[in-house]
């Protein structure tokens, strides 16, 4: 077990409401009866589709092509008719492409015990490109294309890799239950990792909240010989990013330097299915929590289900229920409607009531500080958000602007309710449209 | 937040107008009125209503609270409606003003009117009642004079004629006869006076204790935070112990300190005026400067200037270099390699 080294200032404490039984394990949603899946769940490029109406797909088919090396692939995650192939607006306001599939048909995987794969002779290349085709992408929040993480230039090794478990938002729990339900699975995906990067060091970093799970993975680095510590970091807000993940473990990460890798646990055990079962990405667990639901639980969900079937599952919403949030409680998007699909980027759902979704009248800075205290990244947010608020986005950008990882701390403590992420975000926007 | 500030003032307040009677009571509500009138004046032409984020009541709270109750009525509204009118919305208002409004309004009441700014009321029970004065001024007259000799300001102070209250002596009689006397220690005349508040002076200012309270509770609260009060009343307190005494030719580390915190309004200002959040620095680092600055600027005023009891005037001093003190100490982005600024 290893310590932090330096703990990351910065962040906030919102009321920890672990509303998810602990030890509830990880519930199998129903699978859907229609699935909208949209091809653009990754960062990068949307794929290209593969598919037209009345296609008949398998589970698990390919069903949009990775364009490029910046894209990922997606596949079908129910059997079917492709019903529709049209543009569908994303939960984050995005549009793209998505294919309707209607269930129908055999289910010829799913429930069926999978043979293993064996892996260790394979070549690097061949690795990456198992995982590269099951389309996997980085569950925690940044959805950026793994097989692009792990593809490092060969003869090079990474200084240190991170198996990421502390969660990413507050109030979300699917990574530890994760780490509570396959263990072993999620080390086996670390060791595929360990063999592409082969780093000088390895660290798997939970959260406070799955501290009692420290015996059980150091047992595990032994009983599979491997090389890595076991470190608990806190669980404080957002310091599950991987930046301050790598800052807690005494390691920075340069901008444009690739000698650190951070990959969370659940996209590790996405390259334990994708390397050993040949398994594409088509399902993921996520925590659907907030005091409106009735069940709050973490469900294994297959991509394209509509957050309406899924707040079904968990028992439905009592009356009080005002917004819903995709993502997490701080950095989750509010959605207008619940024909939205879950997709790859979905961490959880949070359903808040009436009273905590008001928006408040937005009062003058009183230059308190409350926003500098909080910003992880050691920001002046209220300085930005003046100077974009007077057209200045460039001083702004000189003052830091794009290392903001739009976190939502600093709004979150500042007295006067003024909407900083919101107009940090605009002036990022602005810089942009300056530089096309 | 502000509504709460004004809150944790009111019993320090209470104590004043108990003390000084109805003089204090109307003092307090012209400050108050004559704020909220001026920041009506200044903001409802313009299609605003303001009042409700309280700071216009707390500006002429403050300034009503640092007035000696025998002040007439025209000296706390000319302080308030200056504070409002031209500290605060001449620079556009909540949030905009370099400088702390009830502060500003303060040191103009006190270049303006020196006389009626110093028409003390004697307190409640008090010994002497017509010419009182509060006792930092007090001192300040006698160490003027020729012949000051003993070596800790109460008592020079018994010794220029000043005189306490009978409560004074009954109370500390009692406790040095029965709690101090077998350690071979007694309390000078004045202590238990100067402690509670028992004096003349600004009407919020003379109880510490009370203020302390209020304080209190503002830090359990987090709405204030420690760095700026502790680094102020800190810097404060040493400089008067180790240089105090140079003035009255007492030498050095004979400046008593404990009466200098007890009295005039250090304590109102280090944790009710000095953390004002749009005059003082933003960041940590930031305002432990500032309370370092402000104690020494106070001290300096305090012993060797002629402005009031030296808090007013130091902190709107202070008030300059908020702005610089930000730019310094704002940190380095975390990942870059370069400045923030
Ligand atoms: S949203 Fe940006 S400016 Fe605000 S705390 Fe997070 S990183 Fe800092
Ligand atoms: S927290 Fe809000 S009010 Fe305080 S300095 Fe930051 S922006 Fe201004």
């Amino acid at each position: 077990m290893t310590y932090p080294t330096k703990l990351p200032r910065g962040g906030v404490d919102p009321p920890a409401e672990t509303l998810v039984p602990r030890d509830s394990g990880i519930t199998n949603a129903a699978v859907p009866s229609r699935a909208l899946i949209p091809l653009l769940q990754h960062s990068g490029k949307p794929a290209l589709c593969l598919v037209k109406p009345g296609d008949r797909v398998k589970e698990g088919m390919l069903i949009g092509n990775a364009d490029g090396s910046r894209s990922a692939n997606v596949h079908a995650t129910i059997p079917g008719i492709v019903v529709e192939v049209g543009e569908h607006c994303l939960p984050t306001g995005e549009v793209c492409t998505a294919v309707a599939i209607e269930l129908g048909g055999e289910f010829e995987t799913s429930g069926k015990p999978r043979s293993r794969r064996e892996w260790e002779s394979l070549s690097r290349l061949d690795l990456l490109e198992r995982i590269r085709r099951a389309g996997v992408v980085g569950l925690g929040g940044g959805s950026i294309p793994t097989h692009l993480k792990l593809a490092i230039p060969p003869g090079s090794a990474s200084s240190i890799f991170v198996a990421n478990g502390v969660e990413s938002e507050p109030s979300i729990c699917a990574d530890d239950a994760l780490l509570r339900e396959k263990p072993s699975d999620i080390m086996e995906g670390l060791r595929i990792c360990q063999a592409l990067l082969t780093p000088a060091r390895t660290v798997i970093a939970l959260g406070e909240q799955s501290e009692d799970l420290v015996p059980e993975f150091e047992r595990l680095v032994r009983q599979k010989g491997i090389k890595a510590d076991v470190a608990v970091l806190p669980s404080r807000y957002p310091h599950g990013h991987e930046q301050l993940v790598l800052a807690a473990l005494g390691s920075r990460s340069p901008a444009g330097e690739q000698s650190a890798t951070v990959l969370n646990v659940a996209t590790l055990y996405a390259i334990f299915e994708a390397v050993i079962l040949d398994k594409p990405l088509i399902e993921r667990v996520l925590t659907v929590t907030g005091s409106p639901v009735s069940h709050p639980r973490n469900l294994k969900v297959r991509f394209g289900m509509g957050v309406r079937d899924l707040l079904e599952e968990c028992g439905g919403l009592s009356s009080g229920a005002a917004k819903i949030v995709m993502g997490g409680p701080m950095r989750g998007v509010s959605v207008d409607s619940l024909d939205l699909p879950v997709t790859k980027v979905t961490s959880g759902i949070v359903a808040f009531e009436g009273l905590a979704a008001r928006p408040h009248a937005e009062l003058p800075c009183i230059r308190c500080g409350s926003c500098i205290e909080a910003c992880p990244w050691n920001l002046v947010p209220t300085r930005l958000f003046k100077l974009v608020r007077i057209g200045a986005a460039a001083a702004a950008e000189r003052e830091g602007l794009s290392s903001c990882t739009e976190c939502g701390c600093c709004a979150y403590s500042c007295p006067s309710r003024i909407p900083l992420v919101a107009v940090l975000r605009q002036g990022k926007h602005a810089l942009r449209g300056s530089d096309a | 937040m502000t509504w709460l500030v004004g809150l944790c003032l009111l019993p320090a307040a209470g104590w004043g107008v108990f003390l000084f009677g109805t003089p204090a009571l109307i003092v307090l509500a012209v400050s108050i009125a004559a704020a909220i009138l001026a920041e009506l004046a200044s903001t409802l032409p313009f299609g605003r209503f303001t009042l409700r984020d309280g700071s216009a009541f707390l500006t002429g709270f403050i300034v009503g609270l640092l007035m000696p109750a025998g002040a007439p009525a025209c000296v706390p509204a000319a302080a308030s409606a200056f504070a409002i009118l031209v500290v605060k919305q001449s620079f556009g208002g909540l949030g905009r003003n370099w400088m702390n409004p009830a502060m500003g309004g303060v040191v103009f009441a006190l270049l303006s009117w020196p006389g009626p700014m110093s028409q003390w009321i004697a307190p409640k029970g008090g010994a002497v009642q017509g010419a009182v004065m509060p006792p930092l001024e007090a001192l300040r007259a006698a160490m003027a004079g020729p012949g000051a000799k003993e070596t800790t300001p109460l008592a020079i102070l018994s010794s220029s004629g000043f005189t306490f209250s009978d409560l004074d002596s009954q109370v500390l009689g009692w406790i040095n006869t029965h709690v101090f006397s077998p350690m071979g220690i007694s309390l000078p005349p004045g202590t238990f006076d100067v402690l509670i508040g028992h004096v003349a002076g600004g009407i919020g200012i003379v109880s510490v204790p009370l203020l302390m309270l209020g304080a209190w509770f503002l830090l359990f609260r987090g709405i204030i935070r420690w760095h700026l009060p502790v680094m102020y009343l800190g810097t404060f307190a040493i400089l008067a112990a180790v240089f105090g005494g140079l003035g009255s030719g007492n030498g050095w580390f004979a400046g008593g300190p404990g009466f200098h915190l007890f009295s005039g309004s250090l304590v109102l200002g280090a944790f009710f005026v000095a953390p004002d959040p749009v005059t003082s620095p933003m960041t940590n680092k930031g305002k432990c400067i500032f309370g370092i600055g402000l104690g020494t600027l106070t001290f300096f005023l305090r012993f060797f200037g002629s402005l009031g009891d030296g808090v007013a005037a130091s902190i709107v001093l202070g008030n300059c270099a908020a702005p610089l003190l930000d730019r310094w100490t704002s940190r380095r982005v975390t990942g870059t390699q370069g400045g923030a600024a």
